[in-house]
């Protein structure tokens, strides 16, 4: 698989829809297999919350890509036959502009002084970057979570750029439900004594026990009851591979291990801002419907939901297929058992593969 | 789908309308109304490949259990809503019925008639019947709610439905002399374009 990874300079800037402005910003991308020559085949992803551009593939440092399981030669999204790109959101932490970024103005790094930044944002970003890319259309847009999110408002805000989306455990807002645990989260970020209310890069420390602590009760979310269950039922953790001495369950070490990994790779004021985008989306925007927020949509849509998740429901993709009926759009709900709660997108399973791949063909 | 079936259904479907299809199995007849009518059709159905085999076929389709309601179509202006061969399956063929024709002008409703005289003749011996058209034993059958064309034109008086038009169906698929002029005895199938 062709595989490129590149830093892209917007040096044009952006306005945001808080008011404020980027004066120039970075889009870290990754692109796999080639643009046709008619320029017909290509294919955005959308990463979730604590994605990255690293989408498919193995990249130097031996990680795997998010969504290997789907996108790759001869898989769901095919890189034999489309050219796929996907690009790490600003605000993020992982290469393209975000808090860690030194601030052009000031010559320090943002930490919290880095604007709020919304879905439409990001749609507006990786616009930005179709042009540069000279890409006329996206065959396809797809995503799961807050990337499935960023699919729906990108048949919303560019109807004539995109044929098709994909829209997998999303829904057109975040839940009261959502918003609390993400402000649980965040909670436990600006208390961790090493937050310096954002600005800890100037202090050179992490608020590190912060960050895990919301991961851990995060990774609780995206699971499904049952999937805990059977992969740890109430099984004890062996002492030699105990991470902490205060852990008993095996269940426990798991959150202790992911939540300690992780603190030590994403950035807490990202962790907040990344957060902040999910629960400010509102595909109904302004006029609180959704039915006329979408009515200019020309693009195909396929809602993709799974029983086992619990923080975006099945139900919540139903509503937009609702709304996508009301409004005339062809476009196909389907829900998929899925073993792995929320997380389910992230899997291959015969069916869901499938479903995307014929979806993309047909 | 059966040939006739569907011509008789394109007849009554008009060019470009908006139609839901419950049941819709593998969107053939979606496909066929979407290429010679111009429709903008939806597939409702609950089977995972079946679901697959419309997503192949370019038809919209929306899982979901039809038994649990329909209700939340009605917002979206449906000129023709079609259940064939399905509605004998239903927990309340009665309530779908209602509601059917609550969320468009027109439905299309089709079942088999347990009135045919090979289903009265494996009754009087004994037995439930199985043909060719009801294979099932009754233990195994999702049919559970079967009904004679007589039954079924009662409850549309019943409910104050106006049967617009209708088509009875012999054992080869054909609208038959007989299965016209006595549908309720030889008739396997009745097709109907209902209005309320």
């Amino acid at each position: 698989m062709k595989s490129i990874t590149k830093l892209i300079n917007f040096s044009e800037g952006i306005a945001l829809e808080s008011g404020r402005r980027l004066d120039s910003f970075d889009l870290m991308v990754e692109t796999y297999g080639e643009l046709n020559e008619s320029k017909t085949n290509a294919i955005l992803l959308c990463h979730a919350f604590s994605g990255d551009h690293h989408a498919a593939g193995k990249n130097e440092d031996q990680s795997i890509g998010w969504w290997d399981q789907i996108v790759g030669p001869s898989k769901a999204i095919d890189t034999d036959e489309y050219y796929v790109v996907c690009c790490n959101n600003i605000g993020g932490c992982s290469g393209s502009s975000g808090p860690t970024s030194i601030n052009p103005n000031t010559k320090k790094a943002y930490g919290s002084d880095f604007p709020i930044v919304s879905v439409s944002d990001w749609v507006n970003t990786q616009k930005m970057l179709m042009n540069k890319l000279n890409i006329p259309h996206w065959h396809f847009v797809a995503g799961g979570s807050l990337g499935g999110m960023q699919a729906l408002q990108w048949s919303i805000a560019y109807p004539d750029r995109i044929k098709k989306a994909g829209i997998f455990a999303a829904a057109a807002k975040s839940s009261t439900q959502n918003i609390a645990m993400n402000e649980v989260a965040r909670e436990s970020i600006r208390k961790d004594k090493n937050f310096h209310n954002g600005n800890y890069i100037e202090q050179n420390v992490i608020p590190k026990n912060g960050i895990k602590t919301a991961r851990m009760l995060g990774h609780i979310t995206y699971l499904s009851e049952k999937h805990m269950d059977l992969r740890f039922g109430r099984k004890f953790q062996d002492d030699a591979s105990k991470i902490d001495k205060e852990v008993d369950f095996e269940v426990e070490n798991y959150l202790q291990y992911k939540g300690e990994k992780f603190s030590e790779s994403f950035d807490a004021n990202s962790y907040i801002i990344m957060t902040k985008a999910m629960d400010g989306y509102d595909a109904a925007g302004k006029k609180d419907s959704l039915d006329e927020a979408l009515k200019e949509i020309k693009a195909e849509l396929l809602i993709v939901g799974f029983y086992s998740d619990w923080l975006y429901p099945p139900e919540r993709g139903k509503e937009i297929q609702i709304a996508a009926i009301n409004n005339n759009i062809k476009s196909s709900y389907m829900v998929l058992d899925g073993e792995h709660g929320h997380d389910s997108f992230l899997f291959h399973s015969e069916q869901y593969s499938k479903i995307i791949k014929k979806f993309i063909q047909s | 789908m059966a040939r006739e079936l569907s011509k008789i259904i394109n007849n009554w479907v008009p060019k470009e309308s908006k139609v839901i299809d419950f049941g819709c199995g593998d969107g053939s007849l979606l496909q066929k109304l979407i290429q010679t009518k111009n429709v903008l059709g939806y597939g409702v159905e609950i089977n995972n490949s079946k679901i697959e085999e419309c997503i192949a076929k370019g038809v919209p389709v929306i899982k979901q259990d039809i038994d649990k309601g329909i209700n939340e179509f009605e917002s979206s202006n449906f000129d023709l809503s079609i259940m064939a061969r399905s509605i004998q399956c239903l927990k309340s063929p009665n309530l779908a019925l209602e509601r059917m024709l609550n969320l468009s002008k027109r439905c299309v409703v089709t079942l088999p008639n347990l009135g045919y005289w090979r289903c009265r003749l494996n009754l009087a011996s004994g037995k439930m019947p199985v043909t060719p058209e009801l294979p099932s034993s009754w233990y195994e059958t999702k049919n559970i709610h079967l009904c004679t064309i007589k039954d079924f034109e009662q409850l549309c008086i019943d409910q104050n439905i106006k049967i617009k038009d209708k088509v009875f169906l012999n054992s080869n698929g054909d609208s038959g002399i007989l299965a016209s002029i006595n549908p309720n005895l030889f008739a396997i199938e009745g097709v109907y374009l209902l209005e309320k």
